[in-house]
């Protein structure tokens, strides 16, 4: 299924589409959007407007009740079990209440997508204490995650997440655990990846946050969805940001 | 740093209850399996000892009691001929006096004078295992020429000894069978126990690109390693009993020739990878089914 050739350049394709949870009523309606790669967007809006159902359906969770979803340019509703489980290995995703495992520790946490991908555990031992390093973490490694502070755990979320270098990167509230410092931190964090080509999408209930970077929102309100393009003095400072990244790397 | 497996198996119930299920099943089934080995092989010999030899009895007296006299010189020259121009009978010898007074021992005691008694004379044959020859044409050949010979194959009690051991193999496979069938249940059943606790875990692994061979593998390897160990407990209390039994036999009852051979303990000790192969495969099963209804 994987071997089809790339239809769309796009990251993420939704055409028309709708979702509901059996028979319940539509929690998303005619959604149409798309994300290009490196693209960078929050996703906002009020709690069950949907934001979570729609991060869902973008890591394959859920499929669309209505409507067309292509992903890295497969439409999902053809995939097969195993095809669908190749492509989840490039999306990378952090949630908001970390989703760890207490019984591994750290660094066993941030080499689960390498593991699943089948990388040789030199390979893992490499690149995972590269990324909890690069995350400040090298010397929790050993630690469980119930010894670790919100942040850190966050940090060990975030580490795991892009650990495979996932094509596109969702967040669902990265900082609603964190202080402002740390949110700042952690959106750097994720702007870096962003430099790397990879396409990123946080949902956040943040204002300040969003208005800091300014990004486009893909705002949702009871399941409709509304792209707001910043406006020119926060993308000047997204510009800027960009750029003070490009000089400091 | 070693690797842990990501399904958290440490809290499952079946790490306690399995390894003590499996030990008993192994108990059982390494018992059943030896008791039915030894009947199979002690039938073996019989059936070989006994269709080696026949015996043709030639009778003193008549159906009245009258004494035959002469005739049964005659008779046993008949029969011998017969016996010996027999393609399927390697010889066949009149048994002397003091073979029969061996032979009656046990019933008259040493000092019996056996010569009082109508005892007829027995010819004993040694049959050509290879190629053994027709009794029941062997029989109507004898009778034809010798009306009151009694060609004797041992086949009556010998065809009772295989009822019995036939029995006991049905009963060790039916045995077998039910545990075989009780140890897929446990594991499956033990196997979405842990599904249903990890379930949330479970979706994690899935969700970052993991299919179900992943997840399923790492069960199957659980069980293996809790079903081996409890197996290899088994077989290990099973085998002194199965030994002293053997041995029991061997020098209380020798004649039943049931010692545990190289093969046969080559098979019990194979019974706990069994077993626990068959769990293995029984939770690759299982976890793949179970999974493709969960996510």
């Amino acid at each position: 299924m994987l071997n089809e050739t790339k239809l769309s350049a796009y990251i993420a394709e939704f055409n028309g589409v709708s979702l509901r949870y059996e028979t319940g009523p539509e929690v998303l309606k005619d959604i149409q959007f798309t994300l290009e790669p490196g693209s960078f967007h929050f996703m906002t809006g009020e709690s069950g407007a949907g934001k979570s159902s729609l991060l869902r359906m973008l890591y394959l969770d859920l499929l669309p009740s209505r409507g067309r979803v292509r992903l890295f340019g497969h439409a999902v509703d053809a995939l097969s079990r195993s095809a669908k489980a190749k492509l989840r290995r490039q999306i990378g995703v952090v949630f908001q209440d970390f989703r760890l495992l207490d019984h591994l520790s750290a660094f066993d946490n941030v080499a689960l997508p390498l593991r699943i991908a089948g990388v040789k555990e030199n390979e893992i031992r490499r690149h995972v204490s590269e990324m909890l390093a690069w995350v400040g973490l090298e010397k929790q490694m050993k630690t469980l995650p119930p010894q670790l502070s919100g942040g850190e755990k966050q940090r060990v979320a975030i580490a795991r997440s892009v650990i495979n270098r996932p094509r596109i990167l969702l967040a669902d509230e990265p900082t609603g655990n964190v202080d402002d410092a740390m949110a700042k931190r952690l959106l750097h964090l994720f702007l870096e990846l962003n430099k790397l080509g990879t396409t990123v999408v946080i949902a956040t209930h943040n204002q300040p946050l969003i208005k800091h970077f300014g990004f486009p929102q893909l705002h949702l309100d009871h399941g409709r969805l509304q792209l707001i393009q910043p406006t020119n003095k926060y993308a000047d400072m997204a510009s800027k940001l960009f750029k003070r990244g490009d000089n400091n790397g | 740093m070693a690797k842990k497996s990501d399904i958290p198996f440490s809290t499952d119930p079946s790490r306690l209850f399995l390894p003590w299920i499996s030990m008993l099943m192994i108990f059982i089934a390494t018992l059943t399996l030896a008791g039915g080995l030894s009947a199979y092989k002690a039938l073996s010999y019989w059936n070989k000892s006994v269709s080696a030899s026949i015996t043709v009895q030639i009778p003193i007296v008549d159906d009245k009691g009258k004494p035959r006299g002469e005739e049964v010189q005659n008779d046993i020259e008949k029969a011998l001929t017969i016996l010996r121009t027999n393609p399927g009978i390697l010889g066949a010898k009149v048994l002397e006096e003091t073979q029969m007074r061996r032979l009656m021992t046990p019933w008259l005691g040493e000092h019996a004078d056996i010569k009082a008694l109508p005892l007829p004379h027995v010819i004993d044959v040694t049959v050509d295992t290879i190629n053994p020859p027709n009794i029941e044409e062997l029989n109507t050949e004898l009778i034809q020429f010798v009306p009151l010979a009694v060609l004797d194959s041992h086949r009556v009690w010998l065809d009772t000894l295989i009822t019995i051991a036939g029995g006991l193999m049905k009963l060790t496979i039916i045995i077998l069978a039910l545990l075989l069938i009780t140890t897929a249940f446990t594991v499956s059943y033990s196997a979405k126990t842990s599904l249903s606790m990890h379930k949330h875990v479970i979706a994690l692994v899935h969700m970052m690109g993991a299919n179900d061979s992943y997840i399923a593998w790492q069960y199957a390897i659980r069980i293996l390693k809790l079903t081996l160990l409890g197996g290899l407990s088994g077989l290990v209390l099973a085998l002194p009993i199965i030994f002293g039994v053997g041995y029991f036999f061997e020098t209380i009852a020798g004649d039943f020739k049931c010692k545990i051979d190289a093969l046969m303990l080559i098979i019990l000790i194979s019974t706990p990878f069994a077993f626990a192969l068959l769990a293995f495969i029984s939770t690759l099963k299982t976890v793949s089914t179970a999974l493709k209804r969960m996510i």
